[in-house]
């Protein structure tokens, strides 16, 4: 076991450096970005993965803690100017009310039952929403605002390389979060709440704080996000955001912190090429289509996305059995 | 006087839409434990089918009826190819039913094109009648016929007949109809089928109502048959047709009296419900 652990990470860290090392080497302005908006998004689906698959929480109410991270920095950068101090004092900020915010969400809703708790964030996603629209004063509502960025970030390279140190900073974080036994008492939640409940666990306590993890590292992303644009509007709540991570992380692998980071991957290439094909074929205009088929063939046959799939395919090849786990499991749950 | 009347005619068609909506969504969750994301999505192919049958025949009566046909059609392939492999799933269902959601949007824009499409009231039921210095329009009066012509239907077919039992004692306990007898997976199809043709011809009925059809609707209505469902108690179709009204008449006179809230004033009820009475106002009892 520890032989593949030391495999996968040199994987890992030879993946790393040769992200490192790409700016320097590519000129490609396109890449540079695209890359950017790919670790940005990465980063979410992380803190979505922590919910859905280490926690088998399914919120639909993501996209407001990304717009808090958005807002607080497009907000704070804005009013009291473009310097790197106040960048890190506006990421502080979207990591405290993303922190409150979740706390009372999970407190309020984590007790109920998965349908419930699914509808109650989508419903309160909503109202931060309408909130975003009708606060005009603060956010200038659908139109949006665009600000400066600290002087530092206009070079693309310095942003590219802040993505990726914040991706590989969440990355090792979640990684010791999930294997740490705070960690070992989600996971048992996921696979059987009553029972780690009668274990003697308080699972609402052990919920709440992973929705807490969660929504503060979606700010983060969120918090990049309007950097990286200059510009924030209402978009960064919407339902399209928690959309982009529940298929990041369906289709990369869930249950794993890998597939997320390669779902943010596939879709965010695809989506580049499929709209630069749309030019010539307009079909490819709807390429959401042709991930939302992918993404119910990988809920019904692939419940573990392409990092599962590879994993079975190893274990298939070296002949050594895979744990099959995960939220997706098909066990018949009383309602 | 004649404002509040308006208002009230408003938010009980408004309602009575949601609660079409509803009604599908309610027995199915009932019954099947089945949370349909997709539902939306039948709702809005039904505005679709309706739109484009009667730009295309010229018979609402025909548009009604293709509506209705489309949403049995998808009813039909959502159960067999969405639904069946995911029984007893909950986190699955969620997941794939907001994936179908997805897919059943966008086709929309495949098939009749990205762009809003206008609709019409047909001539008979445009217009208004005066009565007093109250104007009654037409066609808000239809739906509210409508709606309370379907909810005897359903709660005649759920009260009166062979079928109507074996769905409600579903609800109750599936296990035991099952051991009794009944094909229970043929009585989960008829049930959803009967929940997206309701859901469609909701579609093909708010269409004419709001002028406009566009993708996107299917969402936002899907929210509001769920905060409806939510409030009703899952399971109950009377409770479903009373959060609906209410529903619909928060939004009418929130949307006068205290606009910035109206868009919120549903979710706040909802999220109330959820934290201090979860199975809803009206639950089905056992």
């Amino acid at each position: 076991m520890s032989k593949v652990l030391s495999l996968n990470k040199s994987i890992y860290l030879i993946i790393a450096l040769a992200l490192l090392i790409f700016p320097f080497v590519s000129d490609s302005r396109t890449w540079t970005i695209l890359l950017t908006q790919i670790f940005i998004f990465a980063i979410l689906a992380m803190s979505y993965d922590l919910l859905l698959g280490y926690t088998g929480i399914v919120s639909f109410g993501h996209a407001m803690f990304f717009g808090i991270g958005a807002y607080s920095t497009g907000i704070v950068l804005d009013t009291f100017g473009p310097t790197l101090l106040f960048f890190v004092l506006s990421i502080a900020i979207g990591f405290i009310l993303a922190a409150v915010v979740s706390f009372f969400v999970g407190i309020l809703t984590l007790r109920l039952k998965s349908h419930y708790f699914a509808m109650l964030t989508l419903a309160l996603s909503g109202l931060f929403l309408v909130a975003a629209e009708k606060w005009r004063s603060l956010t200038f509502g659908n139109d949006g605002f665009t600000f400066r960025a600290p002087e530092i970030f206009q070079d693309r390279l310095v942003f590219y390389l802040l993505s990726l140190g914040c991706l590989i900073a969440v990355f090792i974080f979640l990684k010791r979060f999930v294997s740490s036994p705070m960690g070992h008492v989600l996971i048992s939640v996921r696979e059987n709440e009553n029972r780690t409940a009668s274990l003697g666990f308080k699972t609402l306590h052990y919920k709440v704080i992973a929705s807490v993890v969660a929504g503060v590292f979606a700010s983060l992303a969120g918090s990049l996000y309007a950097v990286s644009l200059r510009f924030v509007n209402t978009s960064v709540m919407t339902m399209d955001i928690t959309l982009d991570a529940l298929l990041m992380t369906i289709i990369g692998g869930v249950g794993t912190l890998v597939g997320p980071i390669l779902g943010a991957g596939v879709i965010e290439l695809a989506q580049h090429y499929l709209s630069g094909l749309a030019r010539d074929y307009p079909i490819f205009e709807r390429w959401i289509i042709l991930f939302g088929i992918l993404y119910i063939v990988a809920v019904i046959f692939f419940p573990r996305g392409i990092v599962g799939g590879i994993q079975s395919i190893y274990a298939r090849l070296t002949g050594k059995k895979v744990k099959v786990a995960g939220p997706m499991k098909k066990s018949v749950v009383k309602s | 006087m004649e404002l509040l009347i308006n208002l009230l005619i408003n938010g009980l068609a408004t309602g009575m839409l949601i609660f079409l909506l509803a009604a599908g969504l309610t027995l199915i969750f009932g019954l099947m434990s089945v949370l349909n994301f997709a539902h939306g999505g039948l709702f809005v192919w039904g505005a679709f089918a309706a739109v484009w049958m009667y730009a295309t025949t010229g018979s609402f009566i025909l548009a009604i009826l293709g509506a209705v046909v489309t949403g049995v059609i998808l009813g039909f392939v959502t159960e067999k190819l969405i639904i069946t492999p995911v029984y007893g799933n909950h986190v699955q269902q969620i997941l794939i039913t907001l994936g179908f959601m997805l897919v059943l949007t966008e086709m929309i824009k495949v098939v009749f094109g990205p762009n809003q499409l206008a609709a019409k009231v047909p001539p008979y039921l445009a217009g208004s009648w005066e009565v007093g210095d109250v104007i009654l329009i037409k066609y808000r009066m239809f739906i509210i016929l409508i709606g309370f012509v379907v909810f005897g239907i359903i709660q005649f077919i759920l009260k009166r007949t062979k079928i109507g039992l074996i769905v409600r004692a579903g609800v109750l306990n599936k296990e035991m109809v099952q051991a009794l007898g009944n094909n229970i997976k043929q009585v989960f199809l008829f049930t959803f089928i009967a929940g997206a043709a309701l859901a469609a011809l909701g579609g093909a009925l708010m269409a004419p109502y709001s002028g406009v059809v566009y993708a996107e609707m299917g969402l936002e209505f899907g929210i509001l048959a769920f905060i409806v469902v939510v409030i009703g108690g899952m399971g109950s179709l009377p409770g479903s047709l009373m959060a609906a009204i209410l529903v619909g008449l928060a939004g009418s006179f929130m949307a006068y009296y205290v606009p910035a809230l109206s868009l919120a004033v549903n979710m706040i009820l909802m999220a109330l419900v959820l934290i201090f009475r979860p199975q809803g106002l009206f639950a089905a009892k056992g």
